[in-house]
């Protein structure tokens, strides 16, 4: 049996701090595909279709949370071919939801678990749905979503302290307000990452910056919210917001390693600045009579030969921790003969942290 | 507004969920939870907002969970998202009226949550804070209206003073608990009431 919808995957930006992350799909849904119970019937497992029926609470909230969870699987199964049903989306004891596989998919590989469950994210509003999955261990993902529709006065004084108001002090009073609302967004998705969502108080989660041209709010966590994740002291969270017709969107991933280590996505810049300095290190006794820039070309101007690019390869991936296709790179250039400059190295390896680039969004046919 | 029966408090909260809802009051009871009546967050917000201006108090701004742990210091009323004994000891004794049965067996901190989304919880929170805002000039004996802020203002004399937040009366309330019913059982430190 199957149902008739689009979905629209969400890409994000090329220019976000999030994307492209590697392996991770957002799906939002605006509409239902078919009629909620008939849906119901299709997507839920067992467990979960029980908890739908007997689920308390006025339609719009039965409804948006069927919707959320549609929306889930859809991201989960862009990521991992399993049928819905039999991704089931489970909540933690703390209330963060958790990707778990039953059914027949699961029985076939021996009751195993597949390694490849992602980590995901679900918001709804005013009758749309948003989800985000991300594959990777370790990796944390939040999303949260708005409707600018929803107007408080005085909303910003509860939510927001002196300083962060301050972030808001110049705009206009339309512009305020969506920005208020994305600061909001911003720290739902962070506790929503964190797993506790904002238990620990609003001021805990402390917005230190605003770039309004890209979108990115950093956010820094306090008091509470620190001491549920101490791991992420002195780290500068970054959340991607935007704005769609009347929502407000916003969405983080970061990754812990087992060291301690707290990865966000690094900024094309970013890359490239590691790029000149590993240069550097690479080359320190080479006598170039001037210093490496964005524009030297490896091969000719910088006297690379092949096995030193592979050797600046495997240190760019181990550096990132992501493996990414030189292999290929490096025969492209081969047989066009071309030379490679510092800065396309540096689009290659942000195109590479993640899967394709894009900016609006697709449109796909669900089976 | 210090001496408000539960019942008053109730239909003057159902009053304003049913207004930032847009709902009938009627269909809001003492075990309702506001999620079940479709708040989102946003909506939560205005309800917090509403009820601090009408009620003339000053809501806690996280759950009394996390203001306890933060005093007794981690792994102690919670361990990896369940209660202990001694959370669901320390919980029972905060929460007059929590149903006992509900902290009997696995406890998950999801399920806490839950319980502070009930609109009969908000009630009581509501009746324990306002015994902390005088009606009555403590000085005149006139009748205290609200001023800017968190702040209350004598209609007779002009004496002001500041409310007490939820926040603080918590940590108060979780610190005096610490001190008498577990610190010495437990032979734990003294130092965390000495924290801030």
């Amino acid at each position: 049996m199957a149902y008739d919808s689009s979905v629209t995957q969400m890409r994000m930006p090329a220019g976000c701090p999030l994307g492209p992350w590697p392996e991770s799909v957002c799906v939002r849904l605006d509409a239902f595909p078919c009629e909620p119970s008939a849906l119901a019937d299709l997507i839920l497992s067992p467990g979960e279709g029980k908890h739908w029926r007997s689920m308390p609470g006025v339609e719009k909230r039965r409804r948006e949370w069927l919707l959320g969870r549609c929306a889930a699987k859809e991201a989960v199964r862009a990521l991992v071919d399993l049928p819905p049903k039999e991704i089931e989306i489970v909540a933690d004891p703390y209330g963060r939801p958790q990707v778990r596989y039953c059914g027949a998919g699961v029985h076939a590989c021996g009751g195993s678990p597949d390694p490849r469950v992602p980590s995901v994210s679900i918001a709804h509003s005013q009758g749309t749905a948003v989800a985000l999955a991300v594959l990777g261990t370790d990796t944390r993902v939040g999303v949260d979503l708005e409707s600018l529709t929803h107007r408080l006065e005085d909303f910003e004084a509860i939510a927001f302290s002196p300083d962060e108001r301050s972030l808001l002090a110049a705009m206009q009073r339309d512009l305020r307000q969506e920005w208020a609302l994305r600061m909001w967004c911003a720290k739902e998705a962070v506790g929503k990452a964190l797993g506790r969502g904002l238990t620990a108080g609003l001021l805990a989660f402390h917005i230190t910056r605003v770039d309004r041209a890209s979108g990115t709010i950093e956010v820094a966590l306090r008091d509470g919210a620190l001491a549920q994740c101490p791991q992420l002291r002195g780290k500068s969270l970054h959340v991607y917001t935007a704005r769609e017709s009347d929502f407000v969107f916003s969405a983080i991933i970061y990754r812990h390693y087992r060291n301690g280590a707290v990865r966000m996505r690094p900024s094309r810049q970013e890359i490239l600045n590691y790029l000149l300095q590993k240069m550097g290190e690479l080359t320190e006794d080479w006598d170039y009579p001037d210093p490496v820039r964005a524009e030297s070309k490896l091969f000719t101007e910088l006297g690379f030969e092949s096995l030193d690019a592979v050797v600046l390869c495997t240190a760019i991936q181990e550096h990132y921790q992501t493996p990414m296709p030189f292999a290929e790179l490096l025969a492209e250039i081969g047989q066009q003969q071309r030379d490679l400059s510092i800065d396309e190295l540096a689009d290659f390896v942000n195109t590479h942290l993640g899967g394709p680039a894009g900016t609006g969004s697709a449109t796909r046919r669900v089976q | 507004m210090p001496n408000m029966t539960e019942s008053e408090v109730f239909d003057k909260f159902a009053q304003i969920v049913a207004k930032s809802l847009r709902i009938d009051a009627s269909q809001i009871a003492p075990d309702t939870h506001l999620t079940d009546l479709g708040a989102e967050s946003l909506d939560l917000i205005e309800i917090t907002m509403e009820t601090e201006t009408q009620f003339h108090i000053f809501l806690p701004d996280k759950s009394i969970l996390e203001t306890a742990v933060e005093v007794f210091g981690p792994g102690i009323l919670e361990k990896d998202g369940y209660l202990t004994e001694e959370g669901k000891r320390f919980l029972l004794r905060r929460l007059p009226g929590a149903d006992a049965q509900a902290f009997v067996g696995e406890v998950a901190v999801k399920d806490l949550q839950s319980y502070f989304l009930k609109v009969s919880t908000w009630v009581r929170m509501i009746q324990e804070l306002a015994q902390f805002t005088p009606a009555e000039c403590q000085s005149c004996g006139g009748p205290m209206v609200a001023s800017m802020g968190f702040r209350m203002k004598c209609g007779q004399c002009g004496q002001e003073i500041t409310l007490r937040s939820g926040e603080e009366l918590n940590r108060e309330w979780v610190r005096e608990y610490y001190d008498r019913e577990y610190r010495s059982q437990a032979g734990a430190p003294v130092s965390a009431t000495a924290v801030q």
